[in-house]
């Protein structure tokens, strides 16, 4: 993993996609040329101390060439509400790339990417490594209703398939995202690595779905994070051990920040 | 104007480069802010509070952010005193800041073997000195806090002090009726120091699942919601005891720290402020040596416990 910095970076562009949905563009070289597809910034969101700690959002796409990364978050609360008011020109204080990021398997031919409401965050930037490096990808995305659905046409552009489910059926597919994924394994179109984001419980599925076909399947989670660089042990996650002798519980706490926040779909343990 | 300060404070006999140490818990094992730090300009770094044996901690989420602070139940997860001996500590052996280790247990067994342990190496390893958090449940006694109860803390804290010649430095909770009680068992039973506050146990909820927002329900209160409670208690505790007072609560910028030793603490400790600014340490020592040039103070030794009343 690459040193993370601590830097303050300018705003070039902000604008709201889908209700309450913002995409910013951030003029960050440093962070541009290091960063991978899963990593993430942690962002002082308060120029006072209110909210005090700093919010981590995925880096959705990144533009090297530019030196240019781009975030797209939810208005969840205080926090990202204050940030989605910064303005064009205002520098914001990030620390980042922090994060594993999402493992492309340099064998891989067929990748299926997905992600349910917010959840697309992480997987624009995922998207264009993946065809970059020669796979062909498809999309899977997931959203309440049809003004949730963010990123079709992106995805599209870099040259993905992409299909979407909403819960209301008020486009595309009426149903869950997962049913996507177990309709085009049915159909026999079987992708070397699942890559997946969003709610828990639907991760919890696709990696079900995911396993019973012996496919790969890495997940991104979150979860309440402080430091955000692996000091504070506040954001884990349950993650499987191996047996160990003596060790009957066997299960361990990981650091989403650092040890993740990409996780393999096995070895994560949803019971909570 | 003086262009010449002297920042060097003494605390249970470990000399300090200055005032400004790291709060147990918030600068992990030290290396995970070596991107930010200079770990060589610190007055002294506490690590992560340390147990006998590994402890997993406690189930998420963990954290959670309120007005104007964070409540945490992380539950002591660390990797036990044999890992830290022989992958943690020998990192620091290229830094010259004192390295104090603050330790945990659930029995006095389990404290006294970890302080004899942490004595044996302690010369190779560079250990400086202990500090000893008594905010732990004591198992034996139906949970109740060592640190609520003097006779408690003299028990711990002597049955500690018999078995090394380390510096000790009691850490205390506010969550007391008169912390000025404890204090004076922690003194008379052998502490060199004492550090405060702890954090304060409190809650938050939910109101849609109606869920506690922690998994553990009851969680410590840190951050600069707690520095009046905390600036109040090392009043009194500096008025009552003879040994140094190490501030502790709320510390995010110069003024808050100076306010503290102005207040009786003769060094601070910087907590939850680490998970805002990386550098902060750093900041606040800068600030403090600009705040004794400007006001001609040649020695910060002078301006601890100078408040006017």
């Amino acid at each position: 993993m690459n040193a993370i910095l601590n830097i303050k970076v300018k705003i070039l562009s902000r604008k709201e996609v889908a209700p309450n949905i913002y995409l910013m563009r951030l003029k960050a070289p440093e962070i541009a040329q290091e960063a991978l597809p899963g990593q993430f910034i942690h962002i002082k969101c308060s120029s006072d101390n209110y909210p005090l700690l700093r919010r981590p959002l995925s880096i959705h796409r990144i533009d090297r060439e530019k030196g240019e990364i781009y975030i797209l978050f939810q208005v969840v609360g205080e926090g990202t509400k204050l940030l989605s008011q910064r303005i064009v020109g205002d520098d914001l204080d990030i620390m980042g790339p922090i994060g594993n990021g999402f493992n492309i398997y340099p064998e891989s031919r067929k990748i299926v990417i997905i992600g349910g409401g917010i959840g697309v965050a992480p997987l624009l930037a995922l998207c264009e490594e993946s065809i970059r490096q020669g796979n062909e990808v498809r999309v899977l995305i997931g959203a309440q209703k049809k003004e949730l659905v963010i990123g079709e046409e992106n995805f599209r552009k870099l040259g993905a398939k992409v299909d979407v489910a909403t819960n209301d059926g008020s486009y595309k597919y009426k149903g869950l995202v997962t049913d996507l994924l177990e309709r085009i394994i049915k159909e026999g179109w079987l992708a070397d690595q699942i890559f997946a984001c969003g709610p828990k419980l639907k991760l919890k599925k696709i990696v079900e779905v995911s396993l019973d076909a012996h496919i790969n399947c890495q997940v991104s989670l979150e979860e309440r994070m402080a430091c955000g660089i692996g000091a504070c042990l506040g954001c884990v996650c349950k993650v499987k051990t191996k047996d160990k002798k003596e060790d009957k519980v066997k299960y361990e706490f990981k650091k989403v920040c650092v040890d993740g926040p990409i996780f393999e779909g096995s070895e994560v343990i949803w019971d909570d | 104007m003086i262009d010449k300060t002297c920042l060097k404070v003494e605390i249970a006999g470990i000399k300090l480069k200055n005032p400004v140490m790291t709060a147990s818990g918030t600068f992990g094992y030290g290396q995970e802010y070596t991107p930010f730090v200079n770990l060589n300009r610190l007055g002294a770094i506490i690590l992560k509070g340390i147990t006998l044996k590994p402890k997993r901690g406690n189930p998420p989420p963990r954290v959670i952010e309120t007005p104007s602070g964070m409540l945490n139940a992380i539950g002591l997860q660390n990797v036990g005193v044999e890992v830290l001996i022989k992958e943690k500590l020998p990192y620091f052996k290229k830094f010259n800041t004192p390295v104090i280790i603050n330790i945990s247990g659930d029995t006095i067994e389990e404290y006294v073997e970890l302080t004899q342990r942490l004595g044996e190496v302690s010369v190779e390893m560079g250990v400086a000195g202990l500090e000893v958090n008594i905010s732990c449940p004591n198992i034996k006694k139906g949970g109740m806090v060592w640190g609520t109860d003097a006779k408690a803390t003299y028990k711990i804290v002597s049955s500690i002090r018999k078995v090394t010649t380390l510096p000790l430095i009691v850490k205390l909770t506010p969550n007391v009726t008169d912390i000025k009680i404890i204090a004076q068992a922690a003194e008379e039973a052998g502490a060199n120091a004492l550090s405060l506050i702890n954090t304060l146990v409190g809650m938050a909820v939910d109101i849609d699942s109606r869920k506690p927002k922690l998994a553990n329900i009851s969680g410590g209160l840190s951050g600069p919601a707690v520095k009046p409670v905390a600036l109040w208690l090392v009043w009194q505790v500096f008025q009552t005891v003879n040994i140094p007072i190490i501030g502790i609560g709320g510390i995010i910028k110069v003024d808050d720290a100076l306010e503290f030793i102005i207040a009786g603490a003769r060094a601070i400790e910087i907590g939850t402020a680490n998970f805002v600014n990386p550098r902060v340490t750093i900041e606040i020592i800068e600030g403090i040596e600009k705040y004794l040039v400007e006001n001609n103070i040649k020695d910060i030794n002078e301006l601890v416990g100078s408040m006017k009343i």
